[in-house]
């Protein structure tokens, strides 16, 4: 870490960017579409961590194998949490009144039974994939063989998804209804299961994003929460229900916290991430990369 | 009915200010906790119950409140050092206040947590450039009259809690809730009102702090200002339900009992326990437990 | 300096929209005045500018001599000018009589007894004393109008903005709702500025009629003025009959 202008330190931006990016989207994609902050996100991420470790620890798997497991599991479960909770509590028109802060209510129980559960299931004591890793050096960098993995399937999966929005139908139809509910109920299309899949589809890519964590950094049932409070940074930044502006503020925020340490230490991580995030709220709430007015 | 209530609250009280004479330091320590829990969760509704605005992030006051007691410590009075705590957080609210409270809904909540969180590592990165890491108390006052300090701050924060519903204050609060463009346009000067209610819900928190850290004689960042805290209090206001001051304490000695029963050997149960509770009661009884007992009193 | 409210060249942009430019009249004290145009004509901006709810980005107001413009609305209550809401917005959780309670106890206040005595007072001339302990939200939508007529009305102004309360209800509502509006009116010597869309009440209310359209004021006068005025035939009426 001698220089600011080290390509490893740009690497290690671009790597923790891409992760929260990835991190951020579901969530934001959860709010855009129901205007439900999912304070639970990290522990999805938590979650998709250990389903990767399990998966290759004691069923022997590949990571290639593990990592669409996660997804995949994750996935259900946020389809699951939707039918099970959310749909209910979306049709009560008492919680529907401030539906922003209950909603925060839920996921904030959600968030704790899930740590609690983990850590009752796996004990508390962070644990680690043993990967066989091989070390891999370009130009003044050094990374290892999973970690390079990791950042390319991150970038991979935010680049599929940012073209999935643009172009698919899906896509289309979960831009029109972050815009105008009522607009995207009334030329048909379906609520109801768009949620269930922005459900399905935030849960599942914060799923992988957790399992590529466990690929390269130890996991704990504890370990969500950091990546909730990014995540929020992010879509703060990027602002809220702006799905391409929470892709660009998840980079620069791993930029800025990457070489912000650099140039102070890491006791300063938590005070940067917290500090853009209060004066964002505070100047422009409604995000650096404009978007909808609250 | 109003008559008999006022005086089952008075025998309540009257029983918690006997409770150091009849019992051990068990029940004493577990009177602080409980009553501790009642002056947080009072002293909470006081903003996020009567103006709607829910403060993610109590633990701010309580913290700032613990470490101007033991920074006092040695150096002044104790007195001073307890209502310097009340102070601090009191003064700390209102100068943030203004643009926090601008600041509305989920973002509200968010943002008070953040700031929570800043301000703790600001601290922990203060101590360790003093060089300090953790700092013990000596000669922190008995037991009983850490439990009778308590005891008062609990009584304080239900009847500031109490008055304010019923004032002319509570009822532009609830306008606020309700309403804020409305309130504003019905002559309601609302950012006064928030900054008002933000201060008095800041200033006992801050004195309770300062109680507790004499009480485990040791301040530590990370504990001092554990999320931990802000998540517990607004569990039990969200179990005691409602904008008065019967709520709280409800939520409270439900919550202190439970965690009683299951937290030293199964915490990760009562935990679970406690997320399962907050979503039942948001889903299935919003107005909490204080709002079921009024309504099974008056079919 | 005239007594009552006077617009001298208000307007506001919105981003690059203009939504109200260079509006001036006057509402004397005591008088009605009606307001007229088609939707987004810019009626309820200039109303949020006049309450205080937003600051306009050139032009003065004045009540009674001072400026009031940019004063926040609470000020502007204690001014003496309250405002209704088009979409109503009543405080829905509290009971109707705290809804009126809050306002007689923030409002300009100095009426003559308690404030328990001005709120009984206030609901029973909009007609809501028997609903008073329901809760706000149990009203039904002609409740609601007088609702908001009565938080306004319980600051103790002396100029009331009136935002379409006649819309929305049926024909026997909108003739009590007259008789209760020239009462209050009557009663407190009140100036009022209404808004309205039920052509024939506003006609039958008003001595006066401003007419705005694209943010721009194109007639001021009496009601029969205004209905034989060709360029509120061309840009108002013209249009709502190509509408019918």
């Amino acid at each position: 870490m001698s220089s600011l202008l080290s390509g490893q330190l740009l690497f290690a931006a671009l790597a923790t960017g891409g992760l929260y990016a990835l991190v951020a989207f579901g969530l934001n994609l959860i709010y855009g579409t129901l205007r439900l902050l999912n304070v639970a996100h990290g522990e999805i991420v938590m979650l998709g961590a250990y389903a990767a470790y399990w998966a290759m620890t004691m069923m022997g798997g590949a990571p290639l194998f593990a990592l669409p497991l996660a997804a995949l599991l994750l996935g259900a479960f946020g389809f699951a949490l939707y039918g099970g909770l959310f749909r209910l509590a979306l049709s009560r028109p008492a919680l529907m009144k401030r539906i922003e802060g209950n909603s925060l209510l839920l996921f904030f129980g959600v968030s704790i039974i899930l740590q609690n559960a983990v850590s009752l299931v796996f004990s508390a004591s962070p644990r680690a994939n043993k990967a066989d890793d091989a070390l891999i050096a370009f130009a003044d960098i050094q990374t290892s063989q999973s970690r390079l993995m990791a950042v390319a399937i991150t970038f991979l999966v935010c680049l599929s998804l940012a073209i999935a929005l643009k172009t698919s139908w899906a896509g289309r139809a979960v831009r029109a209804m972050i815009q105008n509910r009522d607009a995207a109920a009334i030329v048909g299309i379906p609520l109801d299961r768009l949620q269930a899949w922005s459900f399905a589809i935030g849960f599942a890519v914060a799923g992988l994003a957790g399992a590529l964590v466990s690929l390269f950094e130890q996991i704990s049932p504890f370990m969500g929460f950091p990546y909730t409070v990014a995540a929020f940074v992010v879509i703060i930044l990027g602002g809220l229900g702006n799905l391409a502006g929470s892709l660009a503020a998840g980079l620069l925020l791993g930029v800025v916290e990457t070489f912000g340490v650099a140039a102070t230490s890491a006791n300063w991580r938590s005070i940067l991430v917290w500090g853009i995030f209060i004066l964002v709220m505070l100047l422009k709430p409604q995000g650096l990369f404009g978007g909808s007015r609250r | 009915m109003i008559r008999r209530t006022a005086w089952m609250w008075v025998g309540l009280a009257l029983a918690m200010a006997a409770l150091p004479q009849l019992g051990g330091d068990y029940l004493i320590g577990l009177g602080i906790t409980l009553l501790m829990w009642i002056a947080l969760a009072e002293s909470w509704i006081v903003l996020s119950g009567m103006t709607g605005y829910v403060s993610f992030g109590h633990a701010v006051f309580y913290g700032l409140g613990a470490y101007v007691m033991v920074v006092c410590w040695n150096n002044l009075p104790g007195w001073a050092g307890f209502l310097g705590a009340g102070l601090a957080a009191g003064l700390f609210a209102l100068a943030i206040g203004y643009p926090v409270l601008r600041v509305r809904g989920p973002y509200f909540v968010i943002l008070t947590y953040g700031l929570a969180e800043l301000v703790k590592f600001l601290i922990i990165n203060t101590e360790a450039a003093l060089g300090k890491f953790g700092r013990l108390v000596f000669g922190a006052p008995p037991l009983a009259t850490l439990y009778y300090l308590m005891l008062g701050l609990a009584t304080l924060a239900v009847l500031i809690a109490w008055t304010v519903r019923r004032s002319r204050l509570g009822l532009g609060l609830a306008a606020i809730r309700e309403d804020e463009t409305a309130a504003e346009n019905a002559g309601v000067p609302v950012a006064r009102l928030k900054l008002i209610a933000f201060a008095l819900s800041a200033a006992i928190p801050g004195m309770v702090g300062a109680v507790m850290a004499l009480r485990s004689s040791y301040f530590e960042p990370l504990q001092a200002f554990s999320p931990t805290v802000s998540f517990n209090i607004v569990a039990m206001a969200v179990i005691g339900g409602g904008d008065d001051a019967p709520g709280p304490i409800l939520g409270a000695l439900f919550l202190v009992l439970l965690s009683e029963l299951l937290w030293a050997h199964l915490p990760e149960v009562y935990m679970i326990i406690l997320g399962l509770l907050v979503i039942g009661f948001v889903l299935f009884a919003p107005e909490g437990l204080h709002g079921r007992l009024q309504r099974l009193r008056r079919p | 300096m005239s007594a009552g409210l006077v617009l001298e060249g208000v307007g506001k942009n919105f981003g690059g929209l203009k939504a109200v430019s260079d509006v001036s009249f006057a509402v004397p004290e005591g008088a009605i005045v009606g307001l007229m145009g088609a939707n987004g004509a810019g009626k309820t901006t200039l109303f949020a500018l006049i309450a205080g709810n937003e600051r306009p980005s050139e032009g003065a107001i004045r009540f009674d001599g001072p400026r009031i413009d940019g004063l926040s609305p609470d000020r502007v209550v204690k001014k003496g000018i309250a405002r209704t809401f088009q979409i109503v917005r009543p405080f829905a959780g509290l009971s109707v009589r705290d809804n009126v309670r809050v306002a007689a106890l923030y409002g300009r206040g100095g009426f003559a007894g308690s404030a328990e005595d001005w709120v009984a007072a206030v609901l029973d001339e909009t007609g809501l004393a028997e609903q008073a302990d329901k809760p706000a939200q149990a009203l039904t939508l002609s409740g609601r109008k007088r609702l908001e007529v009565a938080r306004a009305l319980a600051t103790r102004p002396r100029l009331l903005l009136l935002d379409e309360v006649l819309a929305g209800l049926t024909p026997t509502e909108v003739a009590e709702a007259l008789v209760m509006l020239r009462a209050i009116q009557a009663k407190h010597g009140l100036a009022i500025l209404v808004i309205e869309h039920v052509m024939k009440a506003l006609m039958r209310l008003c001595a006066t009629i401003v007419v705005l359209h694209h943010g721009l004021k194109i007639a001021e006068g009496t009601p029969e003025a205004i209905a034989a005025d060709p360029a509120v035939i061309e840009a108002y009426l013209g249009e709502s009959a190509a509408h019918a």
